[in-house]
């Protein structure tokens, strides 16, 4: 307290722009009393004092503009909370629950349920019918494989049968052929053979 | 008690609608003189089990305490913590008339799924015609009382391809729970 008496006592000057700066009038009448001392020099504050008021104040009114707007205005999420997405309402919705017990609305209900069951049951069997047919028609081609396969073995079969078949016929008739025109050799054979007693 | 919400009322018929046809509004329809519906039958829940009942009924059980209510009428099922509904032993007398899916068991086959054990085709004496699989399957002795339902393992036409010992319907409830759960079925 003492320092700031005895500035305020001690220089003139310094007390004239302190008694400006707050603004009260018995201040600038002192003050003005003391202006009428030294002119050229004082004359100069008042402005300046002027145009730092306009500005605080303006810079004031700036401020509180800013603040009107809050953090749940500016819809910020909140810092360390998770919310589930089943968990967010709507905004401007009336709270609590609304009961369906009259009986208009829960046939609605059931008939959309109903609607929807029907949808979904009849698009499941399309998709079962046409998994069927796509089954039926590979088992069909299998079949036709496996038939054709068959036939093919059977085919090789019959034919090596054949083969053999006219094998053995040739030989038959080699033999058949061959014992009326080698009368002689079968002769000589006849000559070689050994006979026992 | 108090009345369904709207996604409650949509859950729930979701999971009737399942194992029943259109004929499932017969359960809500408005009383009308000349047929069996004598008076207006609601849904209430308690806690997290839903009930059918007459609303004269309904409306009595306002004066009994929320802790004293053990039972009102039909038990259908509950819901559960995460929002789905799961039927309920005592709702096989509502969806056996309206049954969509049915199946006719033989009389071989009926202590097997009384105990709890899944339907095979060898005990199978009807099926439905043109019945998806997993779909809702009520199951049926040959004098038409019907013993539980379950969910159908294979299509009808996929059915009868396969070898008797197949499993045919998975098996949800049976009358046999009545005395095997009889201690948990109504606790709450």
């Amino acid at each position: 307290m003492a320092p700031t008496k005895g500035s305020s006592k001690g220089g003139p000057s310094k007390g004239a722009s302190d008694g400006g700066s707050k603004g009260s009038k018995t201040s600038t009448v002192s003050g003005g009393s003391r202006v009428s001392k030294s002119k050229s020099n004082v004359k100069r504050p008042p402005p300046k004092e002027m145009k730092k008021k306009a500005r605080t104040e303006q810079a004031n009114l700036q401020k509180k503009k800013k603040r009107v707007y809050t953090d749940a205005e500016l819809d910020l999420p909140k810092l360390n909370a998770i919310t589930p997405v089943g968990v967010v309402k709507p905004k401007g919705k009336k709270k609590g629950k609304v009961f369906v017990d009259d009986q208009e609305g829960m046939m609605t209900i059931l008939a959309m349920v109903n609607a929807e069951k029907e949808g979904q049951i009849e698009s499941k069997m399309m998709k079962a019918r046409q998994l069927e047919e796509i089954r039926e028609a590979k088992r069909k081609e299998a079949e036709a494989r496996l038939t054709e396969k068959k036939d093919k073995l059977e085919a090789v079969k019959a034919d090596i049968r054949q083969k053999k078949r006219e094998k053995s016929g040739k030989g038959n008739s080699d033999d058949r052929k061959s014992a009326p025109s080698s009368g002689k050799s079968s002769a000589k054979g006849k000559r070689k053979s050994v006979s026992f007693a | 008690m108090r009345a369904l919400d709207e996604t409650e009322t949509r859950t729930m018929f979701t999971k009737l609608a399942s194992y029943t046809g259109a004929s499932l509004s017969n359960l809500i329809a408005p009383p009308a003189e000349g047929t069996a519906v004598t008076e207006r039958m609601v849904f209430r829940l308690v806690k997290d089990r839903v009930f059918y009942l007459p609303e004269r009924i309904a409306n009595f059980a306002t004066s009994i305490p929320r802790d004293s209510l053990l039972t009102a009428g039909t038990m259908i099922g509950k819901f559960t913590k995460t929002g789905k509904f799961r039927l309920n032993m005592s709702s096989l007398s509502i969806i056996a008339p309206h049954a969509r899916v049915k199946c006719w068991v033989k009389s071989n086959g009926e202590m097997p799924i009384l105990y709890g054990s899944n339907v095979l085709k060898a005990h199978v004496a009807r099926w439905s015609e043109d019945a998806p699989e997993h779909s809702g399957c009520v199951i049926f002795n040959q004098n038409d009382t019907p013993l539980g339902f379950g969910v159908t393992a294979r299509s009808t036409a996929e059915m009868r391809k396969l070898e008797p010992t197949a499993v045919v319907v998975f098996a949800q409830a049976d009358v046999g729970m009545y005395l095997r759960d009889e201690d948990t079925m109504f606790t709450t």
